[in-house]
């Protein structure tokens, strides 16, 4: 309906300045103010060189799935959506989008695509989502106290033993330094930050056909371990336990946090707003080195109903030119497609090669009911969090939380 | 008069009497309607919805009863329910321990009165959103109120962080639920307070009864109907308790802060299941109007008059 208004409404425009050019199709899109930062600089490029018209529309992320599912029943629902990847498969599931699958596999570059975005955006073993923008988690730290603290600054923590020593030793400088940061009380940080710590080890909180929770395994309680040593030494702040997520990027932008969990995109701004920071980005460890990362970012997806994929079709190939992807990259959003990184990595901040290379060993939870495991505040994965990192009974809250997570992953079935 | 100037008499006096009746209906009819839009109608639609696994996006699928029995193996509910009215009892206690004093206080005009009415009342006017955002900064522990002011003062050594522990967020949020509501209690009360005839009390102290005797013989029993509306106002305002939880504390330190309205948000908006929701709130309305009715009960009029 809105597609169709507006290709009137272009249509009138075109006739009434009497120009002898064909209708303009106009696509519109939404994004999470998440992409503001790159995503009008790509839109004004491809407007400049096509027929049809990109409009954009940016929504807090808190607010797109209420508002995209509420546009949606009314019949008013955007064309195309930059969509965090993790909502992908139930955006697929309640058939809600358009199948990519034909327009993907025709890419000659498609096996270069970020593998974590098309595996999340692949449901029922059809592509809905193609990839557009990548974040993937990595661990900060801050030179300069690691100079002060008699560490050497060139080198950040490899293993979880580096971790510990590392963060007590930046601790030891005394006073409102603390040596390690983590939100504890935000479910969606922690997927991102301590879900690879877990990993890194082979080993995963819900089974690879998404049927199991698998919380009850040495590996998962290893990571913990490592959480409360840490917390037990005194490293992490006690605003930690708390923060909500407020100062996930903040707290280590300040300047007395040692080593920070954290994303990509924290380059950018470190960068941009925070010229003196000396800080260094490394991979989040295994045990004994084995590096792992959350592959983060949006898809790229097409709302279900659309006829002609043409233009859909031209944008998709657009955002994978190496120019614009070069573009994204200045701004913010790692390379999605394999063979042009470097290229578009080029003459950028050596600091993304390693945010870069931990996107390509990144992984994404893939599952219908994301929100109900991992993001939701009330989940069973933050209640875990916070009962194993904080509480007296650590294996206790592991077996509510993994009976909680069964229940769910039951009723999807 | 004949028999028929009678009978022509009491049709007119039906008829005036009947066109009464229709104007009455038409002053009335333009609430009548609000009510049926924005109450009845969204009513039937709940229950309605109630019935089916209705997802966020998505067809919707009638599934009977099936949600209203999933939700007694919902532990996760009947938690943050008996939260809720745990909530609500020492909610209701605290705002009419602090209102009850207020409005003795500011019941008898005086030359300041209206000053100490409008300072008591003033948080009232401040949404319940503003002031969780401003209680929430208050509450954090490095760059808040409470604990650098505890620690500036002296009163502790170490930084307390309110917002770690159950009994930090639930005290601190009781507070803030006391200094946003207790103003408007306060005026209800005086209200009724002011309404107790003059006569009767001066009667009282002709007959020799002391302050004390005066307040808790004629002048509670004959405000009754105010109490009742002040206590049902309370206690379901506080069983519907949502925004100074959602945003000052997540419903945790891990979810033992989790109101029944916040699981109901959290079932129908973060897990898109609208059915489910559906059916928990119609739960949470029928134990609200039981609450209801029973307070009713208990401040009925011992003379069995209406209320």
């Amino acid at each position: 309906m809105l597609r169709t208004l507006t290709r009137v409404s272009a249509l009138a425009l075109a006739v009434g300045m009497g120009t002898a050019a064909a209708a303009q199709d106009t696509l519109t899109m939404w994004a999470r103010t998440d992409v503001q930062n790159f995503l009008p600089q790509v839109v004004e490029a491809f407007n400049a060189s096509h027929t049809t018209q990109v409009e954009v529309q940016f929504i807090p992320p808190g607010e797109l799935v209420q508002k995209f599912a509420t546009a949606a029943a009314g019949g008013s629902a955007p064309d195309m959506l930059s969509l965090d990847l993790i909502y992908t498969p139930a955006f697929a599931a309640a058939g809600q989008l358009a199948d990519l699958t034909d327009i993907a596999k025709a890419l000659p570059y498609f096996d270069q695509l970020s593998p974590a975005h098309i595996q999340a955006g692949t449901y029922d073993g059809r592509i809905y989502g193609v990839p557009f923008s990548a974040d993937s988690s990595v661990l900060l730290w801050n030179k300069d106290l690691y100079a002060k603290a008699g560490l050497d600054p060139e080198v950040g923590p490899g293993n979880w033993a580096q971790i510990e020593e590392q963060a007590k030793a930046v601790r030891a400088l005394g006073g409102d330094v603390y040596g390690y940061y983590f939100s504890g009380a935000c479910a969606g940080c922690n997927a991102f930050t301590f879900l690879p710590y877990i990993w890194s080890q082979g080993a995963d909180i819900v089974s690879a056909d998404g049927t199991t929770a698998t919380l009850d395994t040495p590996e998962v309680r290893g990571a913990v371990d490592l959480y409360r040593r840490l917390i037990a030494a005194d490293a992490v702040p006690p605003s930690a336990e708390t923060d909500t997520g407020s100062s996930f990027f903040s707290a280590f932008a300040g300047g007395n946090i040692g080593i920070a969990t954290s994303g990509a995109f924290a380059i950018g701004i470190l960068n941009t707003q925070y010229a003196d920071m000396n800080y260094g980005v490394t991979y989040i460890p295994g045990p004994d080195g084995q590096p792992s990362s959350f592959g983060g970012g949006d898809n790229f997806v097409v709302t279900a109903g659309m006829e002609d994929m043409t233009a859909v079709g031209e944008f998709i190939d657009f955002i994978y030119s190496p120019e614009m992807q070069k573009l994204m990259a200045e701004f913010g959003s790692l390379p999605v497609r394999g063979d042009v990184a470097a290229q578009a990595l080029e003459g950028l901040d050596t600091r993304y090669g390693v945010a870069t290379d931990a996107m390509a060993k990144g992984r994404t939870p893939s599952t219908v009911v994301y929100n109900d495991i991992y993001n939701s505040a009330t989940g069973p994965w933050l209640q875990f969090l916070q009962e194993s990192f904080y509480g007296d009974d650590v294996d206790g809250s592991i077996m509510i939380a993994q009976e909680t997570m069964q229940s769910i992953l039951d009723g999807v079935q | 008069m004949s028999q028929a100037d009678l009978a022509v008499k009491t049709r007119r006096r039906m008829g005036s009497q009947r066109r009464r009746e229709m104007a009455g209906l038409l002053f009335v009819l333009p609430a009548m309607a609000l009510v049926l839009v924005f109450f009845l109608i969204p009513l039937c639609m709940t229950v309605w919805m109630s019935f089916h696994n209705w997802p966020l996006m998505g067809a919707p699928k009638w599934t009977g009863l099936d949600n209203y029995a999933a939700m007694l193996k919902d532990r996760r509910f009947w938690g943050a329910m008996e939260f809720t009215i745990w909530y609500s009892i020492v909610a209701t206690i605290a705002i009419f321990g602090v209102a009850f004093p207020l409005a003795l206080f500011v019941e008898r005009p005086g030359r300041t009165t209206a000053i100490y009415r409008t300072a008591f009342f003033l948080p009232v006017v401040v949404g319940f959103g503003s002031a969780s955002l401003l209680w929430a900064w208050f509450m954090n522990v490095d760059s808040g109120l409470f604990s650098p002011a505890a620690v500036a003062m002296g009163l502790t050594d170490e930084p307390v962080n309110l917002m770690a522990t159950t009994d930090g967020v639930f005290w601190s949020i009781m507070v803030l639920v006391v200094w946003k509501t207790a103003g408007f209690s306060m005026i209800l009360l005086m209200t009724g307070l002011q309404s107790v005839p003059h006569d009767i009390i001066e009667a009282a102290h002709i007959d020799g009864a002391n302050r004390f005797q005066r307040f808790w013989r004629i002048k509670l029993p004959l405000m009754r109907r105010t109490l009742a509306l002040a206590l049902i106002l309370s206690v379901a305002g506080s069983m519907l308790a949502f925004d100074q939880f959602y945003i000052i504390s997540n419903g945790g330190p891990r979810n033992s802060t989790l109101t029944a309205v916040y699981w109901i948000f959290s079932q129908s908006f973060v897990s898109f299941k609208l059915g489910y929701g559906a059916a928990l709130s119609m739960v949470l309305l029928v134990i609200l109007v039981i609450i209801s009715i029973a307070q009713l009960w208990l401040l009925r009029s011992p003379t069995g008059d209406a209320k």
